[in-house]
């Protein structure tokens, strides 16, 4: 697989709606760290979603991990997602699971034995310092915490690539940081594609990084 | 309280669709029992000229159990005292055949004037009667207290399937986040729906031991019984592994018809 994402003249819309991405190309290269940024409203979640299948290209190429998005079929986008790992803003972890349940949400999808999920959910929530809140659920920790957890989950099942929407976007300083470092550990360490959406760039990173600005509807790749 | 309060919602629908199918099945089969014991009472008289062959009746009548001839002993026995007996025994010669004719089963108003139409063609027969005066008001009786428990369950169920609809909905509203979550990390349909399921299944088979357990329950009370002696009516048994799988096998297929319908145009949406 040359490229974990390539985007040709890729034109995205709602339903019958006027295009929110015309004509764009992207290719984002396994282990690359990516990030997506623009206005409010520019349609960078709108890339993210189309990567993830919840919306269908209108015109263009979009292959996924070496699937082509357009016309792909529910169980084919089941089994693609099961190689991705997403992270959203507003964490969407399951409330009335613990939050042990929820990391190994994407474990039990995949088949994997009850003693693997718990093993593998243990591990990633050592990783994100959340072991001790294991048997607690999402509503009784802080927004910081629910968002390490729905890393941990997104990371649970070693994903060839993470997609996080804003994922810093609810949290401060402090929260933001770990984050950042969790999803750099990922690339650095796992060998993961990241791409992030987000508003702003943190400048102590640290890593490199491959920089695509969206406007007016059109993706410009920044060196 | 919330949880219990849903699967009332939905066991409560499921109870009264299951009362009204076993309700129907019981009054079907009352019926049936009383209109056998009905039979047994019913008869058709028959005025022939010469002595019937049960034989040729019945081949030639469809629905004739049994031909009996009434004695006309008595009859003149109670004329001796008035007429001499030389005009008894002229009598007796000029007297035609009087039968007694008991059917297979209770006919119904049409298949009574076939059999009087039959029994008349073949020549055989002069008069016939039905009395079927009696007959038809038995009969209607019959009919309309089959029809009304009919009626009375199919209404019961469309009120039931609209009640389980409701709520599915509103389960699947409550279940939504969850099920988009796990669609997002590619879980398969049955895997998103199945907490749906396995709450329909559990209340399905609670549904069908409450069911069970009235009908095993209500026929023992004293009240009920008298009321059925009164009536001379046997309540039938309820039979716990015939009677159960099938108010079990209802419920399942009505509330995972319903639960699957409802989660497919979901997901549509």
């Amino acid at each position: 697989m040359e490229h974990v994402i390539n985007a040709e003249n890729l034109t995205l819309a709602y339903g019958m709606d006027e295009p929110i991405i015309t004509e764009a190309n992207m290719k984002i290269n396994p282990n690359e760290f990516v990030f997506i940024t623009g206005k409010s409203g520019s349609g960078k979640s709108t890339i993210l979603k189309s990567i993830y299948g919840e919306i269908t290209p209108k015109k263009g190429i979009l292959d996924v991990c070496g699937v082509n998005i357009k016309n792909i079929s529910s169980s084919k986008l089941n089994l693609l997602r099961r190689y991705l790992g997403i992270v959203f803003q507003d964490y969407r972890l399951i409330n009335d699971w613990t939050v042990e349940k929820n990391v190994m949400l994407p474990l039990m999808i995949g088949g994997f034995s009850k003693g693997v999920c718990v093993k593998q959910a243990q591990k990633l929530l050592k990783h994100v310092k959340l072991l001790h809140k294991a048997d607690k659920y999402p509503l009784e920790l802080s927004g910081g915490e629910q968002q390490r957890v729905a890393m941990a989950r997104a990371l649970a099942h070693n994903p060839i690539m993470i997609l996080a929407d804003e994922p810093t976007g609810n949290l401060d300083e402090y929260s933001s940081e770990v984050i950042w470092d969790l999803l750099k550990n990922a690339k650095e360490h796992l060998g993961t594609t990241v791409v992030v959406v987000t508003h702003h760039i943190p400048s102590t990173l640290g890593i490199d990084y491959k920089h695509f600005f969206l406007e007016s509807g059109v993706v410009y790749e920044v060196s | 309280m919330k949880s219990l309060k849903n699967h009332l919602s939905v066991i409560l629908p499921l109870f009264v669709l299951l009362f009204s199918l076993q309700f129907t099945f019981l009054t079907d089969k009352i019926v049936e029992d009383y209109s056998k014991k009905l039979t047994q009472d019913y008869s058709i008289v028959v005025v022939a000229p010469k002595t019937l062959s049960s034989a040729v009746m019945k081949s030639r009548v469809k629905g004739i159990k049994s031909i009996e001839e009434i004695s006309s002993k008595k009859i003149l026995d109670r004329l001796k005292g008035n007429i001499s007996s030389k005009n008894i025994s002229l009598l007796k010669i000029a007297l035609p055949k009087f039968y007694s004719m008991k059917l297979k089963s209770f006919p119904s108003v049409k298949e009574i004037e076939r059999i009087k139409k039959k029994l008349l063609s073949t020549g055989l027969v002069t008069k016939v009667e039905t009395f079927s005066k009696t007959h038809n008001r038995v009969y209607r009786m019959f009919q309309v207290l089959k029809n009304t428990a009919f009626v009375f369950s199919v209404f019961i169920l469309i009120i039931s399937v609209l009640l389980m609809f409701k709520q599915m909905k509103i389960w699947l509203l409550e279940h939504r986040e969850r099920m988009s979550v796990m669609a997002l990390f590619g879980a398969p349909f049955w895997m998103k729906s199945a907490v749906l399921y396995r709450l329909v299944i559990v209340d399905s088979f609670i549904s069908t031991i409450l069911v069970a357990g009235t009908f095993i329950f209500f026929p023992s009370i004293e009240k009920v019984k008298d009321f059925a002696q009164s009536m001379s009516i046997s309540i039938p048994k309820f039979d716990i592994l015939i009677d159960t799988s099938i108010l079990l096998g209802v419920s399942l297929l009505f509330s995972l018809f319903i639960v699957s319908i409802v989660i497919r145009k979901m997901n549509k949406e």
